[in-house]
């Protein structure tokens, strides 16, 4: 009896070790050998292009979680455990990050983005570059900026005030219960803000540039 | 009209905010700083994010433009614990509070814990070239 105890226990070992042995075998090394294979045929660089552009993913993914970590010292942790995110997130998170040594030259953060234009990442903060300079070009303002600036502001007020009264309410309270129409009004809104600033500052400056 | 939580809750934050003008005597005065609120699903039980769109110089805005605040960040989520839980974000919170402390950050910057270190260190060493630098900034926001 006692020998039978130990005997199933054993049996299960001896099963999982032998299906572990038979999948190395059988299973790993053809797909080994089809990607060493196609990496014969050419494939290596876009195989490569891949494997950098799925470590930029992490990178990115991590950065986006902890904006403060370095970029070379994350790419170096994923590189080590094989790209493993939430390995390194642990890392970060009980501040045991290693500093790579200077060996260690990742590729440059728009190596990977170049190869494959299509990454979201990169598409997301292209457009931001050039909207950044000022509001006016953003909004679409720069027929609404008129240089007469002591008569803009009155002719403004009364349009806004004809508005304001016909949806019920004062200037400030720009608010509708119809989605659209809240929407232009709060646009409306957002862009009066906008050259009321502008407008104010160029008095400043005026101001200014008058008072030296 | 089926909307969850968060929608009604935002509608009514929304609806509640109206003109809050800043602080004077800062070199952000007279400016216009666009941001983008990104809310998660479970608001107002998680913090929402905020990102400047234009440029903002300052020790607490990271130059992505994402800003660095108590207020934002969950409670219990401070591995630096010099936050007190109160400071930081929960329900009885609100986006005014937020752009409220964010006025107040843009006043007051915090260098304990920079997220824009060149920014921190101009303002602690450097004030007069760190608030032309603001005023530029502001400046160049409105196309002048």
């Amino acid at each position: 009896m006692a020998n039978e105890q130990v005997n199933v226990p054993s049996l299960l070992v001896i099963l999982v070790l032998s299906g572990l042995i038979i999948r190395y075998l059988f299973f790993t090394s053809p797909a080994g050998a089809a990607a060493s294979a196609a990496g014969r045929r050419g494939g290596g660089a876009s195989q490569l292009a891949a494997t950098l552009r799925a470590r930029e993913a992490q990178v990115d993914r991590i950065l986006q979680m902890f904006p403060q970590a370095d970029r070379r010292t994350v790419l170096w942790d994923l590189q080590r455990n094989g790209g493993n995110v939430a390995a390194t997130t642990e890392r970060i998170l009980a501040g045991r990050m290693e500093t790579p040594p200077i060996t260690f030259q990742p590729p440059p953060p728009g190596a990977a983005n170049g190869a494959s234009n299509a990454q979201s990442q990169s598409a997301a903060k292209e457009p931001d570059k050039p909207a950044q300079p000022d509001l006016i070009m953003r909004y679409n303002l720069q027929d609404k900026i008129t240089p007469g600036s002591a008569e803009s502001p009155a002719s403004e007020a009364t349009s806004s005030a004809r508005t304001g009264t016909g949806s019920g309410s004062g200037k400030g309270k720009a608010w509708s219960s119809n989605r659209e129409e809240r929407q232009s009004l709060l646009q409306k809104r957002r862009d009066q803000m906008i050259l009321e600033a502008r407008r104010k500052m160029e008095a400043k400056i005026a101001a200014e540039k008058a008072a030296p | 009209m089926a909307q969850s939580t968060a929608h009604r809750r935002l509608l009514q934050e929304y609806r509640a905010l109206t003109n809050n003008p800043g602080p004077e005597g800062t070199p952000f005065e007279g400016g216009v700083f666009p941001a983008e609120l990104r809310f998660p699903k479970d608001y107002p039980l998680a913090p929402p994010s905020m990102k400047f769109l234009g440029e903002v110089w300052h020790p607490n805005v990271y130059p992505s433009g994402l800003v660095c605040i108590s207020i934002l960040h969950p409670p219990g989520d401070d591995p630096n614990h010099y936050e007190h839980a109160s400071e930081r974000w929960s329900p009885i919170q609100s986006v005014e509070k937020i752009l409220i402390s964010v006025m107040s950050m843009l006043a007051e910057p915090n260098d304990e814990s920079p997220a824009n270190v060149e920014a921190a260190k101009m303002w602690r060493d450097r004030r007069g070239e760190y608030e032309q630098k603001v005023r530029d900034g502001v400046r160049r926001m409105l196309g002048l």
